[in-house]
């Protein structure tokens, strides 16, 4: 019996994979949405227990910085406020219009605060797990953001926090407009971009396009994952392919640094 | 044998904390630990314990990790466990060597390993994505090629630490290796 044992654990394993191989998405999703959930407390627990070490760290600084910060951030909320106040006017002015000409209301969106508890450890994807899920009314392919831009969509969702792929991954792929140009494109990661800044890959635009350093690519809402209007990213270069066009984009939010992103979970408050 | 569901414990650990090591630079390059304790466990325990440790190690790898693309896996959840199982068997194969007490072999196969799972995880993601094209830039080589380096130089104190771990649990994972003498 003892000679039979590993013949029988290697029929075994040969086995139980091929039951996990051949397992429909839909069971796939709930494995992975049950695995989420047991390994979540865990990525909870280090998430706090980093942000800890890591407040101790920039806690520690002399008073001449810290009145330095406290100025900078005195007129960063300046300006912000005073940004507020002229996008309040406008957006006043805009549902004016809008009735006026008969058009829809345009839907606001509800936005779920999620921190951020882990990255992804796996070399070939772009991802982050956050620590909202089911309970809080997140699903599948749902917009992240944060108010500098996009972030990406949700994937993986377990009760309580989701795995978000980046906009810097290859599997994500958004329709996005250039601003000051009629072009429309696919904005996609690119595979192997690993460098410390990712860098997202714009394609589908004409040879024409002619695209500048620094112009703004946002969402446009084709697709129907992402809302329109959302900040992706700038143009970094751009060059002219045999039949296309095709430029490089710096992603608008710096998806190594992210600490906490908005989950849009739908179009009504 | 308690030291199988210590290493169990210790990869649902090591997959968590992984999480927290950020990419290497330059390239990101990424630092892989499961593995690792896996690979151990390849060496130290019977050929079934060694099958059973893959199958936890590549389904918990899977499902942390596959992602859905346009309402389908890219990579069927289990493909892990496959390939976890054939590089187990094979790292399995230098048990004996392992138990006569040497070990920097076995800590330069579990860096390869890790370079292969990094190799096939992309040839597997590039067969599935459109278009099918190998692109080879510098940096796809360094990430498959830094994470065995990375992983070949932590092996020996993950080695070393978990036979410690398993001498304390009176499981003696190299009963023949050379006894000082006295």
């Amino acid at each position: 019996m003892k000679t039979r044992l590993p013949a029988l654990a290697f029929i075994a394993f040969v086995a139980i994979a091929g039951i996990i191989l051949t397992l429909s998405p839909h069971n796939m999703r709930s494995v992975q949405a049950g695995f989420l959930g047991l390994i979540s407390p865990f990525l909870k627990t280090g998430s706090t227990m980093e942000k800890k070490y890591r407040d101790f760290r920039e806690g520690l600084k002399t008073l001449e910085q810290l009145e330095e910060e406290n100025k900078r951030i005195s007129i960063a909320n300046k300006d912000l406020s005073a940004t507020n106040q002229t996008l309040r006017g406008l957006e006043a002015e805009n549902t004016r219009l809008r009735k006026a000409l008969g058009y829809a209301e345009r839907a606001a969106f509800k936005l779920v605060p999620a921190r951020i508890i882990a990255r992804d450890a796996a070399t070939w994807y772009s991802s982050i797990v956050i620590d909202r899920g089911t309970a809080e009314g997140i699903k599948a392919d749902m917009p992240v953001l944060t108010e500098e831009g996009l972030v990406g969509k949700t994937s993986t969702v377990s009760e309580h926090a989701a795995t978000v792929i980046l906009i810097s991954d290859e599997t994500c792929k958004v329709a996005v407009n250039v601003e000051n140009s009629t072009e429309k494109g696919i904005a996609r990661g690119e595979r192997g971009s690993t460098t410390a800044i990712p860098q997202i890959a714009l394609t589908f635009i004409t040879k024409q396009a002619n695209l500048q350093p620094g112009q703004k690519v946002l969402t446009s809402g084709v697709g129907g994952v992402f809302p329109s209007g959302a900040l992706v990213g700038t143009v970094k270069d751009f060059k002219v392919r045999e039949l296309d066009g095709y430029a490089t984009i710096l992603p608008a939010v710096d998806l190594t640094t992210l600490e906490d992103v908005f989950v849009v979970v739908s179009n009504r408050p | 044998m308690i030291l199988f569901p210590l290493l169990l414990v210790a990869m649902f650990l090591a997959l968590v904390v992984q999480h927290f090591i950020g990419p290497l630079p330059p390239m990101g390059a990424r630092v892989l630990i499961m593995p690792i304790i896996m690979f151990y466990g390849a060496l130290a325990l019977p050929l079934p314990a060694m099958f059973a440790l893959t199958l936890a190690g590549g389904l918990m790898w899977d499902a942390l990790h596959v992602q859905m693309v346009d309402g389908s896996y890219e990579i069927a959840l289990g493909s892990s466990v496959v390939l976890y199982g054939v590089l187990g068997g094979l790292i399995s194969g230098f048990r004996p060597l392992f138990q006569r007490g040497r070990w920097e072999i076995h800590c330069l196969l579990s860096g390869f390993a890790c370079s292969i799972i990094v190799f096939a995880e992309y040839l597997m993601i590039t067969f599935r994505r459109e278009p099918v094209i190998f692109v080879f830039t510098p940096n796809i080589w360094w990430s498959i090629a830094a994470s065995g380096i990375v992983a070949t130089l932590l092996s020996p104190f993950f080695f070393f630490a978990l036979n410690y771990l398993a001498l304390r649990t009176g499981y003696d994972p190299q009963p023949l290796r050379r006894q000082p003498k006295r």
